[in-house]
């Protein structure tokens, strides 16, 4: 028996509510997916496709991802926060299931046949006692088609059949690993110019001088300078040849330092400086309200823990360094960009060049992974600055490796401080958290020209910015500050800390990481006090079926698998957002005697809701397991009081392949339930699952990422 | 710096090169042989995703000058599958979907070849040592493992 039942049919479809935004059938026997969100590595084309596949009943290699730009794609808005396939795929969803629905209405009426008696397959319906037949393509060209518009609640049937353990190739493969797939890196144009930024040492650095015998290497080399304030760019048809002039030309340059970078340790500053601070409530959003004293519980029956924990500058580190290519005619900009906010961007580009948005198109173009706000807008705006000043001309602006090292906006430092009450049944009822971090979300905005790191170059205007607080639910420094957990009472803080020293914005979960990572480990110091199992523990505080259900999936899964030699083991869980995806994850680790720590074996349980692309979330938890293991492991941003000092990979360590555990991942899938967004889920519980393993291994939480042979040294050392 | 004339093999094909002294092979490969599977991730050898084979030898092809490499045969990515054949780590990658954003694929598939072309079936230590220094950011290191691993296997039971 076929299950039916009701889904929304989302966000996206509220702004584009014709099944022809979503879904065109202009070449034959193909059929072509329009969505408004850019695959950057998350497979979300794949999964896009193949949501239809399954639908039309089509072969996924029939159906296609059209090219993204701002003048012809939908506007889903930014590709963040895990909401790819919430909106994208339910809306593509949505769209092939009213097309198919009045497809049929049409091919019955058409051949004169009960529906029931109609023969689909490949998109061509058939009377099984004639050989006439009518196609999607036929339907597409109809009236009606056009019409077709998708409303807030539809039916859908029971996917229960899909064999989601078959494999999929995903979309680019091919391409990738035959070297074949183009990125944003790769374009060519006939007399394009190559270009670099000329950076100072540090954000505070204005331009004095140059010396004018760099004018002849410049001549001599036929590179071309541009030099706005202290915006400096150097230009030339060869890309070796503008790469080996940067030194030379930084070297030419005179620079004042008008401000130091910092002044104290960053974790000193995030204690001294000045903050807002809001209070949290149940459901994650912030208010300006007063905040409460600590509760203090002296007596008997109850046990009072404190934790803190501190976790340093994260940078997005993508492998390929970011990259634009723009071309400005007659007051009209075509431009490249691999940006997650193109649609942003256009509307901001349109202000700040005083264009009307329709003389700007955007195209994205692949660029190497992307985690977050990291330097793709920036150099958009760069390449969009210089190709108006070289008119007629593409722009090819690439960050050096340096670049990407230094003037990207990092994941906030953070320090989180906790305090919690068990009652003489181990039972939590106090539970205060607080979470004290810079920004995570100054993406570029209109009338935010300052958040792009070279404005304050292009302008010669050095002062801070400053910005506000931000309330909604589960936003940037709050985001899972909120336990999942039922405690009788919560006290919740977020601080937004000010006149911190590095460019920050959003990566990969915002604070969530933090804050999950506080949570969890706290959790295991509680249940470590209470003597009772971690599973159990955080069970007994847990109302939420789903949420018992992926512990304890997760613990079949770690009792499977034989313990490691001298290992030992962590676990930890969250619902990212405590509304997209449920993830728990154990650790099996080792640490030998010289302090290194190395991963053994790790367990994922992920609950996404309905399943759209098993292996593809398989691929988003596994890979966020590992950027997540890194983070935890071996990353900080370094810097001094004047520059940053993570210049290049030497100088900021990631997780390699001699770190990898086996990984082992369960998908739980839950048929009939909304796609929940997966690329962030794992990341606040990988790290408190090693940080619960480390604890086991040391006897000692250690209280400061990266959990490095230093750190850990260093703590328990004193 | 002067320009210098000189001819380099790649993927089979010998082409006349005009450049200066200094140019590194990588933006050989790119600007003059349209070969950009090859990817500048650095510039500084530290990434990996630069690697070509030279005479079957992985190099990185970031900082090194093109003009090292006349006489000798170099193999990108796009020459490691002949006639449009994938080789079997091309292959494995594939069937595993291992490649995220793909940019540190082509290097990672270029170590690996060099590897499995020495040795019949690697043991782990082989294969950390052949990987070290192929960085990637996505994260997609176990499902390369796992795609390695299908080779080996593969390998052994056509033993």
């Amino acid at each position: 028996m076929i299950n039916k039942y009701k889904i929304n049919t989302g966000a996206s479809v509220k702004d584009y509510n014709k099944v022809s935004d979503w879904l065109s059938f202009e070449i034959p026997n193909k059929i072509k997916i329009s969505s408004g969100k850019v695959d950057i590595g998350q497979h979300i084309s794949t999964t896009l496709a193949l949501i239809c596949s399954r639908e039309l009943g089509i072969d996924i290699n029939s159906i296609f991802v059209n090219k993204l730009n701002t003048d012809t794609t939908p506007n889903e808005g930014i590709t963040a926060s895990s909401l790819s396939v919430p909106n994208s795929g339910t809306a593509i969803r949505s769209a092939s299931i009213i097309f198919k629905k009045n497809f049929l209405d049409f091919a019955a009426k058409s051949l004169n046949l009960n529906i029931n008696k109609i023969n689909l397959e490949d998109g061509v319906a058939k009377d099984p006692n004639s050989n006439a037949s009518i196609s999607f393509w036929d339907f597409s060209k109809t009236e009606e088609f056009l019409k077709l518009s998708i409303p807030e609640i539809i039916e859908i049937e029971d996917q229960k059949n899909f064999d989601h353990s078959s494999h999929v190739e995903t979309k680019f493969i091919n391409s990738i690993v035959k070297g074949e797939y183009k990125f944003l890196h790769d374009l060519r144009f006939d007399d394009m110019l190559h270009a670099r930024i000329v950076r100072p040492p540090s954000y505070f650095h204005k331009f004095l001088s140059i010396n004018n015998a760099i004018h002849k290497y410049l001549k001599d080399h036929n590179l071309k300078l541009y030099i706005k304030n202290s915006f400096i760019a150097v230009l030339g048809n060869d890309e070796f040849e503008v790469i080996k002039s940067l030194n030379r030309i930084k070297n030419s340059i005179e620079w004042e330092q008008v401000n130091k970078l910092a002044n104290d340790k960053i974790f000193n500053l995030i204690d001294q400086n000045s903050k807002d601070s809001l209070i949290v409530k149940r459901g994650g959003e912030a208010f300006n309200e007063n905040i409460p004293e600590i509760k203090s519980y002296n007596n008997v029956d109850h046990k009072t823990l404190t934790s803190e924990f501190n976790k340093p500058y994260l940078m997005h580190g993508s492998i390929g360094p970011s990259a634009s290519c723009s071309f400005y005619k007659n007051g009209k900009f075509i431009i490249y960009s691999h940006s997650q906010a193109i649609y942003a961007l256009k509307s901001i580009l349109s202000n700040a060049f005083n264009l009307k948005e329709k003389n700007i198109t955007l195209h994205f173009m692949p660029g190497a992974g992307c985690y977050g706000h990291n330097g793709a807008d920036d150099v958009t705006y760069e390449a969009a600055l210089l190709s108006k000043e070289f008119e007629n001309k593409y722009v090819l602006l690439k960050w050096t490796r340096e670049d990407e090292n230094c003037w990207e906006p990092y994941g906030s430092a953070s320090k989180n401080k906790l305090t919690a009450t068990l009652d003489k049944n181990n039972k939590i009822i106090y539970w205060s958290s607080e979470a004290y971090s810079d920004t995570y979300l100054t993406r570029p905005m209109v009338g935010k020209l300052e958040y792009f790191v070279s404005q304050r170059f292009i302008n010669n205007d050095f002062k801070k910015y400053k910005v506000e607080p931000r309330t909604g639910a589960h936003m940037g420094i709050h985001r899972n500050l909120d336990p999942i957990y039922n405690f009788k009472e919560t006290r919740l803080v977020k601080n937004l800390v000010h006149d911190l020293p590095l460019r920050t914005s959003a990566l990969r979960t915002l604070g969530a990481f933090a804050n999950t990572t506080a949570t969890e480990t706290f959790m295991d110091d509680l249940c470590i006090e209470a003597n009772i199992d971690p599973f159990e523990f955080r069970i007994n505080h847990l109302d939420d079926n789903r949420a018992i259900d992926l512990l304890n999936d997760l613990k079949i899964q770690m009792e499977k698998d034989e313990p490691t030699e001298n290992g030992f083991r962590g676990i930890a869980f969250s619902r990212y957002k405590n509304s997209a995806s449920y993830c728990a994850v154990g650790v099996e680790l080792t640490v030998s005697d010289n302090v290194e720590v190395e991963l053994k074996q790790a367990w994922i349980s992920v609950d996404a809701g309905e399943v759209a692309f098993k292996e593809g979330i398989e691929a988003q938890v596994e890979g966020g397991f590992i950027q997540a293991a890194s983070w935890s492991l071996y990353e900080q941003v370094n810097f001094d009081n004047n520059e940053i000092l993570s210049k290049d990979w030497d100088g900021y360590k990631i997780i390699e392949f001699d770190n990898i555990p086996l990984i082992n991942t369960s998908v739980i899938n839950r048929v009939g339930f909304p796609y929940l967004g997966v690329g962030e889920a794992v990341a606040g519980p990988t790290g408190a699952s090693i940080s619960n393993a480390l604890k086991r291994a040391l006897g000692e939480r250690i209280k400061s990422m990266p959990f490095s042979q230093e750190n850990i040294t260093k703590q328990l050392l004193g | 710096m002067s320009k210098t004339e000189y001819i380099l093999n790649v993927n089979g094909k010998s082409k006349n090169i005009v450049s200066s002294e200094d140019k590194p092979l990588l933006y050989i490969l790119r600007d003059e042989f349209k070969l950009t599977g090859t990817k500048l991730g650095c510039g500084l050898e530290q990434c990996g995703s630069c690697a070509v084979l030279v005479d079957g030898c992985k190099i990185l092809s970031c900082n090194r000058p093109a003009i090292e490499f006349v006489d000798k045969e170099i193999t990108t990515i796009e020459g490691i599958s002949k006639n449009d054949v994938l080789n079997e780590i091309q292959q494995s990658f594939k069937e595993f979907n291992a490649a995220q954003c793909g940019y540190c694929t082509s290097g990672i598939i270029v170590s690996l070849t060099e590897l499995f072309n020495k040795k019949e079936t690697p043991g782990k230590k082989e294969i950390i040592e052949s990987l070290s220094g192929q960085l990637c950011r996505c994260g997609s290191h176990a499902s390369v493992l796992k795609a390695i691993n299908n080779v080996i296997k593969l390998r052994k039971n056509n033993d």
